[in-house]
């Protein structure tokens, strides 16, 4: 057969039909990965994620040997033990070193955020029994059962949040740390202060019906892009004299500022003791590799532990000389934010730019080879995708189904907004491509701007299957900066340093002048504190359930909204009305979110990330001092989005247009399910699952109607349309909330995967799903099954709107490998992306592997064991994602089966 | 743009049918019966109704379709899935159980558009095809539906989208280059070379089509042809056959051709409007047989695509 591919492209030559090879690229054998990443792979998949206490115990103690000592300080020196303290472990073959504690994929609790949850289990867990779910948003949410998760105690290991397995001996540390934060922890704090709201209750009851989940204390970090400029520019030597620079020139003054200006001589203090922290923790590796290195017979692993020393001691205090000083030093740096608060979302950003001089340099000089840097890559993805977040199920499960979304971009525009590919960046979805780990994600940013091999070459990486680079527009993205942070200056050149902080949070960014191998690179990098952390996934559908039931959660038979009592008789009434309910809770959810983040802020700024954020440093101000040059970035997480506007297509259609219901009609074959059996009843969350009941034919008609109601995705202007007018009011309405901040508030539309459990709450509504399946997921995907007139229409509806009106729009697709076959079909997805994005789509991302292999892999999940998918805005392990989620991709409509 | 068309699928990003991108409409009726068709529901030429059993939930309950039925055309014995009385439905104008049905196992095939309505939709997915793509006419045949794809052909020209045909050619002379005239890329299928045994899978010969491909080519026609041929197993797969068509090439001046292996995707749709599939055993190629039959159109110098590895 290869004699047949010469032959064929001897003749298409001849025949001048075309030049180009038709295999290649996707039957181009993707050369293996390294053997150290295979080696430690093969060590990964048998790993549980743990929990374990040396971190947490040495923040504890600092903390309160440092009592009285100011907040600022205090902290750092506590953060800076938690790293200084924590024991290294290198594995053989390892060439990237540092893990977030001494285990690979291992995590500590936050007691000092939330230790409620902890004290209240303490007696259960000193009992070693399985924790119970700790509030309703966990208890409706499935995490994985497969993979490293510990669903389960087993042996001498308890279960936590249904995810993370302790040791014994561990619990009665935990037990003990944790009883230090009773009533004081931010979350004790922050309750103790919401509670003096006049309406406190309603809050309360919001969350109780899981209409919104989540506090903003379950994860205060992430969200947001990290920046590696100051250790890469000056080492961490480096910026300790430029503390006591600092120090001299502004200790006890005020600098014109009554308020904060005297706060800037502690920061630089505080800096230095989180710089001492980092760097010890650097030498702490390279003393253990000296030491692995003296003991070692073999003299190929030895001579990489005295490798992996040399690095370490130098990083530790020098600024970085080479390409894999660099990216360890950007790791180093990485973990020690992700250490520093619970977060998800600490997005790498535009990595394969800033380390770019580096890889120039010892590329030209010899130093290292192209095979080299890819297999650090490689080694990097390891390293990412070992980072696990310490929350409660719900979160872990319910947001983020495990996955911490450290995002990498690439692509975009550089300083003086050219195409700022860097051939790093080619070698970083090359080590995607060889090396498949859910971590880090990759994120094109997507520019006409970008060359087409480039652009190619993340195609071929996306037909892998494994759900990344997902696409993001470039174009959208900078004018959606220059919207929202506008007015707090920024200009053309900063809005060209953004990209993706988590999953797909669109986060300012800046450029910074990098002295190199003598020159100037303008790296980009963060610029802003995380960009969520507002009001947390709100449920549309829900909202809209509400206003039907008159405020009351008929699921929980629990009064949620005060009762409304009106007979809504128009559609502009109706929606008036949702409006109206959603603002009392938008209201009321803000102020305490506010609090809880400003007592965050107060008494665990961040340390790590305010040494690093443009421009803390210049001002001499931490993050919770509005130290970042941008902080206009709280937002409002919508969820369910498109199942809301269909709903609103059904309703209008049937009652108020057609006539053909009235409210109440529709209201009770919503409460009865259309006549079906729940979900909650068979445990089948499937959408497209449906079974009968004795009233089913008392419903069918009105059933009927409701799925035949026009549905976004079709090119239909009847639902567009509402869609259209729903952004509209969000893009005015919105800014009306401030963050604590003082900033403005804006749309993000992220499900995550919120829209499994917000969907579990939900009954059924007026599109046709029924009680407790998942919402659409995404933001502009179609509900599934229900976008009939192909993809082109599906577009043709997504872009109704001005997607830079917002922080983002998600789109998922689902696409059959045999659709995008050969160069030819790499082309041709390729065309698909840039269809949407000339249409100003702002991200479309694609799962390119059938449901039947779907199907397999959910019954036989051990065969599957390395199998990814996308989900909303980020990849993941298919057996450590909850079976409503998965049951939801697999309905998702695939495109040109076949 | 009066002229009324019946159409059974508008599919978008379609890419196995001709360059680039595309959007491709299925249009009905059909010259040829194969007896492996994919595309049965092209067949009849209005609206019909289409029964997917496998999407039914009569066992968890569901048998709304029975009240609504105006000619009593489905039934349900007790323990059984609903049965369509074909004959009793054929006769159906609105299809009432399509409606209702909540799981879409009951759908009415073919929607009727007028040109003008076709061509606001192309005009839709003008933006999307890419530099290369366009619409692919197919289905069926269209150039069953002659007058109603001429007037959709004009306007595609003025508006300067990308014309691509699936066709059997199978039609009198004059009618088919009227339509070939507008078209920029065409497939056009020769199932086999020997006519009677043209006629035994397809129903026709094969004299027709083979004198319009000659007279396509006489006619000056400045398109891009590639043939077509569904390749199965102890049908059209012989070397014989394949040197015959070979020569036909050459003696043509023709030199891309597409060879697809035999596959049973259309199966379910035989079932779902009632009909027997008689390809439901046997006619599979291999991989190793189509590289063989690529390889004799290859020694001879044509470009042989086999399945979507293709040059466009």
């Amino acid at each position: 057969m290869e004699r047949n591919e010469v032959k064929l492209q001897e003749i298409l030559k001849a025949r001048g039909i075309t030049e180009e090879r038709l295999k290649e690229e996707q039957s181009r054998e993707i050369p293996a990965a390294a053997e150290s990443f295979q080696r430690i792979m093969d060590i990964y998949y048998l790993l549980k994620v743990t929990a374990d206490m040396e971190s947490a115990y040495w923040y504890n103690r600092v903390w309160w040997e440092n009592d009285g000592d100011l907040l600022e300080v205090r902290r750092a020196k506590a953060v800076a033990a938690s790293l200084a303290h924590s024991t290294p472990t290198i594995l053989p073959y390892e060439k990237l070193v540092m893990n977030k504690t001494k285990h690979l994929r291992g995590a500590f609790p936050f007691p000092w955020v939330c230790a409620s949850f902890f004290n209240s289990l303490a007696e259960s867990l000193m009992e070693e029994v399985d924790a119970p779910a700790e509030n309703e948003a966990d208890s409706v949410s499935v995490v994985g059962a497969g993979g490293g998760n510990v669903t389960e105690s087993y042996g001498e290991i308890i279960s936590i949040a249904k995810k993370f397995g302790m040791r014994k001996e561990d619990i009665p540390v935990l037990v003990k740390v944790s009883k230090y934060w009773d009533g004081i922890s931010v979350e004790d704090i922050s309750t103790k202060y919401a509670k003096t709201l006049p309406d406190y209750e309603q809050f309360q009851n919001i969350m109780d019906s899981v209409l919104v989940m989540f506090d903003s204390f379950a994860i205060p970090q992430g969200r947001e892009v990290m920046n590696y400029y100051m250790p890469l520019q000056y080492g961490f030597d480096g910026i300790l004299e430029l503390c006591d620079q600092k120090i001299a020139e502004t200790m006890g003054e005020a600098g014109g500022d009554g308020v904060l200006g005297m706060s800037r001589g502690y920061y630089y203090v505080a800096m230095k003791e989180i710089v001492k922290g980092l760097s010890r923790w650097c030498e702490n590796y390279a003393r253990k590799a000296e030491d692995l290195a003296s003991r070692e017979p073999d003299e190929a692993y030895k001579k990489n532990y005295l490798e992996i020393a040399q690095v370490m001691h130098n990083i530790a205090h020098k600024r970085p000389s080479t390409f894999r000083e660099a990216l360890q030093l950007t790791l180093c740096l990485h973990l020690g934010v992700v250490n520093e608060d619970p977060q998800s979302g600490q997005s790498i950003g535009r990595l394969g730019q800033v380390l770019q001089p580096f890889y120039e340099k010892d590329i030209a000089e010899g130093v290292t080879t192209e095979e080299e840097v890819v297999e650090l890559l490689e080694l990097y993805r390891i390293k990412i995708t070992c980072i696990e977040c310490f929350a409660s199920a719900g979160v872990s499960g319910g947001v983020l189904s495990g996955n911490t979304f450290n995002n990498l971009s690439l692509g975009g525009q550089n300083y003086d907004g050219l195409s700022a590919v860097t051939p790093l960046e080619y070698l970083i979805i090359e080590a995607g491509m060889r090396a498949q780990t859910p971590q880090p994600t990759l994120s094109i940013l997507y520019d006409e701007k970008l060359p087409e091999d480039f652009l190619m070459k993340a195609a071929a990486c996306t037909k892998l299957g494994m759900g990344y680079p997902a696409w993001m527009n470039n174009q959208v993205g900078m004018n959606f900066m220059l919207r929202q942070y506008g007015p707090e200056g920024m200009d053309l050149y900063d809005a060209r340093a953004w990209c993706l902080g988590g999953c797909l949070e669109s986060a300012p960014g800046c450029f910074l002048p990098l002295e190199y191998n003598g020159k100037i690179t303008m790296i980009p990098g963060g610029a802003s504190p995380t960009c969520g952390t507002g009001i947390h996934f709100t449920g549309l559908p829900k909202v809209l359930e509400l206003v039907l039931t008159n405020g009351v959660d008929q699921r929980t038979g629990k009064v949620v909204f005060p009762p409304h009592n009106r007979k809504l008789d128009t559609f502009d009434e109706l929606l008036d009305q949702w409006k109206k309910y959603l603002d009392i809770s938008n209201r009321i959810v803000n102020k305490v979110n506010n609090i809880q983040m400003d007592v965050w802020r107060k008494y665990n700024m961040p340390a790590v990330n305010s040494l690093l954020k443009p421009d803390c440093f210049k001002k001499g101000q931490h993050i919770g001092n509005c130290g970042s040059r941008y902080n206009g970035c709280i937002n409002f997480e919508s969820c369910g989005t498109i199942t809301f506007i269909n709903s609103l297509a059904s309703i209008k259609k049937n009652v108020y247009d057609d006539k053909k219901y009235t409210l109440e009609q529709m209201t009770d074959a919503m409460l009865h399910n259309f006549g079906f059996r729940t979900a909650y009843d068979t445990g089948v969350f499937s959408p497209d699952y449906r079974e009968s009941t004795d009233q089913a034919a008392q419903y069918a008609q009105i059933f009927a109607d409701c799925v035949n109601a026009p549905k976004y995705g079709n090119a239909d202007p009847y639902a567009d349309s509402l869609l259209r007018e729903y952004h509209m009011y969000l893009l005015h309405y919105l800014p009306t909330i401030e963050s604590f901040f003082g900033k403005p508030e804006y749309l993000c539309q992220i499900s995550v995967s919120t829209h499994g459990p917000q969907g579990f709450i939900t009954l059924a509504t007026a599109d046709g799903r029924l009680a407790g399946t998942t919402y659409s997921d995404g933001s502009v995907s179609a509900a599934a099954g229900t976008d009939k007139n192909g993809v082109y229409a599906l577009f043709e509806s997504a872009t109704v709107y001005d997607h830079s009106q917002n922080q983002n729009a998600q789109m998922n697709l689902k696409l059959h490998p045999s659709a995008v076959q050969g160069v030819q079909g790499t082309r041709k997805l390729l065309e698909l992306v840039r269809t949407y994005m000339r249409k100003g789509g702002f991200h479309v991302q694609f799962n390119v592997v059938s449901s039947d292999t779907l199907r397999d892999a959910q019954k036989e999940p051990d065969k599957y064991r390395d199998l990814m998918v996308r989900v909303a805005g980020f990849t993941q392990y298919w057996c450590e994602i909850g079976k409503p989620i998965q049951d939801e991709v697999i309905f998702r409509t695939e495109y040109e089966e076949a | 743009m009066a002229a009324i068309g019946h159409i059974f699928d508008i599919q978008s990003f379609s890419v196995h049918d001709g360059p680039g991108c595309r959007t491709t409409v299925f249009l009905t009726g059909c010259p040829l019966q194969c007896r492996w068709c994919a595309n049965p529901e092209s067949w009849v030429y209005g609206k019909h109704l289409m029964f997917a059993q496998t999407s039914c939930k009569w066992d968890k309950g569901c048998d709304v379709c029975l009240s609504v039925c105006p000619s009593g055309a489905i039934t349900m014995a007790p323990g059984q899935p609903p049965q369509v009385d074909w004959d009793k439905c054929r006769g159906c104008t609105d299809f009432p159980c399509t409606t209702i049905c909540p799981n879409r196992a009951l759908k009415q095939c073919v929607k009727v558009y007028t040109s003008g309505q076709l061509l606001d939709i192309l005009r839709r997915d003008f933006s999307s095809w890419g530099s290369n793509g366009g619409v692919t006419f197919s289905g069926g045949d269209p150039i069953t539906q002659h007058d109603f794809l001429l007037e959709v052909l004009e306007g595609c020209r003025k508006l300067g989208i990308h014309t691509a045909i699936e066709t059997s050619a199978c039609f009198p002379t004059q009618t088919f280059l009227d339509v070939m005239e507008y078209i920029d890329f065409a497939f056009i299928d020769v199932k086999h070379m020997d006519s009677a045994a043209h006629k035994a899978g397809t129903g026709v010969g094969n004299e027709g089509i083979l004198g319009n491909i000659r007279a396509l080519k006489e006619s000056g026609w400045s398109g891009r042809l590639v043939l077509r041929q569904p390749t199965i197993h102890g049908y059209n797969d012989s070397v014989e056959n394949a040197k015959a068509l070979i020569a036909f090439m050459e003696e043509v001046g023709l030199y891309e051709i597409n060879l697809l292996k035999f596959h049973r995707l259309g199966q379910t749709k035989w079932e779902q409007l009632g009909k027997r599939y008689a390809y439901a055993a046997g006619g599979e190629m291999t991989d190793e047989a189509m590289a063989a039959l690529q390889a004799l159109y290859l020694d001879a110098g044509i470009a042989c695509y086999v399945g979507h590895q293709t040059a466009f």
